[in-house]
């Protein structure tokens, strides 16, 4: 008898200890509305364009001295980044090694082709450094619209020089590079 | 957003059922039938046990080795795009799981055979269970981006998830060969109702200085997502017929697959005892209801490039399609419906008991010891026992383990307790306790895991809890 009052002593410490344990356990506040602060805003960037005109090219088209295309770009009409980029900067870096001064124009165009936006490069015959320039979209700069709204670019080179004279450098050209570093809003 | 938020949440709260399944307070306690689907050669004692059925094993386990929710819920004033920047984005590394499992006995029983030495045991239990690996340079790439990180490489493989839900049809026998040796095995018909799995993958994104351009964009991917039943429960969705759907793939209807569980117990001397089992060693071929989508290849790009003279010969080319239609082709995105094999984690677990105290004789009937078994099913208990346990789980990222030590005590037959101290990778401090009732043919146990962590279950890193309730009788026919 006195093991079985035991027992039942043991019995009833234990599922005490158990649902207390288990009910009267604890949890700090917690907060889930905090969810709605997150930010997320990572910024991307890769190449954009890139353009490449040899000195004997030019040469070889002699009486028109601008060649000018325009051409589809959707990268920036796309959904996911037309709705959630932010700001962003457009970098290039424009090289001449030709003998001829030349006008390299680049223009953004929206999907009617009303000229968004236009970038132009001046660029003395060799030897010329390596032209660098940033231009910012965003509140800090030019308006984000632009880039939202491009659906086309129009390029157009134009030789500001003759077609008979030639560089002292090897191969030479004049190039259009290009980079675009973006932060979009992902929430 | 309210989608979005449960979504985030409940991820995060994921972490709290039961990556581990390590199931050490159940393992190796002899007076609860349902240890003997932890160790089918566990020593049994019983002439027949029956689980009341959806009630005689529910177990939850919970843990979060990398983040808890307090980490990031707590009203602690602090910014939660810094707390979430510092504790996930930037504090977790990739061995750090989001995982969770649950097991439910819908039936459960077992019978000792014409031979007194020979223990039969069968049943069905439903078990679920997910997996996420922090996918860490996947999580960068979102939060932060790729930008102002030249020649960084950010790794696909980071990307390995598993999840199943299925049923597990089990028969065992477990002998007893001599005084010293119990062996046992169970073998297993598994019928998957729905398996998603992303474990092998390779490949990096990276960006470098560009050739030509300022810079080049680099994707090589090899990744893989294999799903089967997720075609059938989207059906069942749209004909609201979910639960007959799940029943049905469930009992057969899904896919199938073999396994077998092996354990033994050997006794060292009369006092102590060595123990070991292996679980879920089987496979599930999936071939029906299967989607997989696959990424493979590489590209390099650096933009549109126009490059004259040869850019005039075509004026009208479309670029940015040529571009687009580039990598497409470089890197196929593809959908397929083979076949596939998956693989069990497999289980090990292995105990070394030492025995002590007065001992008594177990529930059945008989005049009989360890010594003497009389009519082969008695089971000599000592008061107290001391020991440790080792759990090795085969995960997708290599095998996970777990050290226990214990403590069991016996109060007659009526009941016994025992507590563990755990370690593993999820936590140091985890010590639980696991009580079985005995109320004449009325079996009931109660487990709990990581009891400290109870001073705040959200800040907590592993927490579990098993209950099951039981008819077992030890009498002769």
């Amino acid at each position: 008898m006195i093991r079985l009052r035991e027992m039942k002593k043991i019995t009833s410490y234990l599922l005490t200890a158990f649902a207390f344990v288990l009910l009267f356990s604890c949890i700090e506040e917690q907060d889930f509305n905090q969810y709605d602060d997150l930010s997320i805003t990572p910024t991307f960037e890769a190449s954009i364009l890139y353009l490449e005109v040899p000195e004997r090219t030019i040469n070889l088209v002699s009486g028109l001295n601008t060649y000018s295309q325009n051409f589809n770009f959707d990268a920036f009409a796309e959904d996911f980044f037309s709705e959630r980029v932010l700001e962003g900067v457009l970098t290039y870096e424009v090289a001449n090694t030709t003998s001829k001064p030349l006008q390299i124009e680049i223009q953004f165009l929206d999907e009617a082709g009303t000229v968004l936006d236009t970038e132009r490069f001046q660029l003395d015959p060799e030897p010329t450094a390596t032209l660098q320039r940033e231009i910012a979209y965003g509140p800090a700069g030019r308006s984000i619209d632009i880039i939202r709204n491009t659906s086309s670019i129009t390029l157009t080179a134009t030789n500001l020089g003759d077609n008979t004279s030639t560089s002292s450098q090897s191969n030479p050209m004049v190039t259009l590079k290009s980079s675009g570093k973006f932060m979009v809003r992902i929430k | 957003m309210m989608p979005k938020r449960l979504l985030f949440v409940t991820i995060f709260w994921m972490g709290y059922f039961a990556y581990a399944q390590n199931k050490q307070l159940l393992y190796d306690f002899t007076e609860i039938p349902q240890a003997l689907i932890l160790n089918p050669g566990m020593e049994t004692d019983f002439n027949w046990y029956a689980g009341i059925p959806v009630l005689s094993g529910i177990s939850v386990q919970a843990g979060s080795n990398g983040i808890s929710v307090n980490d990031l819920f707590a009203n602690d004033g602090l910014d939660f795009n810094d707390k979430v920047r510092d504790r996930a984005i930037n504090g977790m590394t990739i061995r750090d799981e989001m995982s969770g499992t649950y097991q439910l006995e819908i039936l459960n029983g077992g019978f000792r055979g014409r031979d007194p030495n020979v223990f039969y045991s069968f049943g069905l239990y439903n078990e679920g269970y997910f997996i996420n690996y922090w996918p860490k340079d996947y999580a960068f790439l979102a939060f932060e981006g790729n930008a102002d990180k030249l020649n960084e490489r950010f790794d696909l493989s980071h990307l390995k998830t598993r999840g199943e839900l299925l049923n597990v049809f089990h028969f065992g026998i477990n002998k007893k060969m001599s005084n010293s040796l119990v062996l046992g095995a169970r073998g297993k018909i598994y019928s998957s109702i729905i398996d998603i799995n992303s474990t092998k993958n390779k490949g990096y994104f990276v960006t470098n200085e560009g050739q030509n351009n300022i810079l080049a964009s680099t994707l090589d991917a090899d990744l893989q997502l294999r799903t089967s039943g997720i075609n059938a429960i989207e059906r069942a969705i749209d004909d609201e017929n979910v639960p007959g759907t799940i029943i049905k793939r469930g009992l057969f209807g899904g896919n199938l697959g073999l396994g077998i569980d092996l354990g033994f117990t050997y006794y060292l001397n009369p006092q102590t005892v060595l123990t070991g089992s292996l679980l879920d060693l089987g496979l599930i071929y999936h071939s029906n209801e299967i989607e997989n989508f696959s990424l493979k290849g590489n590209a390099t790009i650096e933009g549109i490039e126009i490059i004259l003279p040869d850019a005039l010969l075509d004026p009208d080319q479309d670029y940015w399609e040529s571009l687009v239609d580039e990598i497409e082709a470089s890197i196929p995105f593809e959908e397929t419906t083979e076949s596939y094999l998956m693989f069990r984690p497999t289980k090990l677990y292995a105990s070394l008991r030492y025995n002590f105290g007065e001992p008594m004789e177990g529930s059945a009937d008989c005049n009989c010891d360890y010594l003497s078994p009389g009519g082969g099913s008695n089971v000599t208990k000592y008061r107290n026992s001391i020991g440790g346990q080792l759990y090795v789980i085969n995960r997708p990222r290599g095998p996970q383990s777990a050290i226990t030590a214990f403590y069991q005590r016996r109060f007659g037959n009526f009941m016994a307790l025992k507590t563990t101290y755990t370690a593993d990778k999820f936590t140091l401090t985890n010590i639980g306790l696991g009580v079985n009732f005995q109320a004449g043919p009325v079996n009931l146990y109660l487990m709990a895991d990581n009891l400290l962590a109870y001073r705040n279950i959200a800040a907590s890193n592993y927490t579990s809890f098993q209950f099951g309730l039981n008819i077992i009788s030890w009498e002769r026919k």
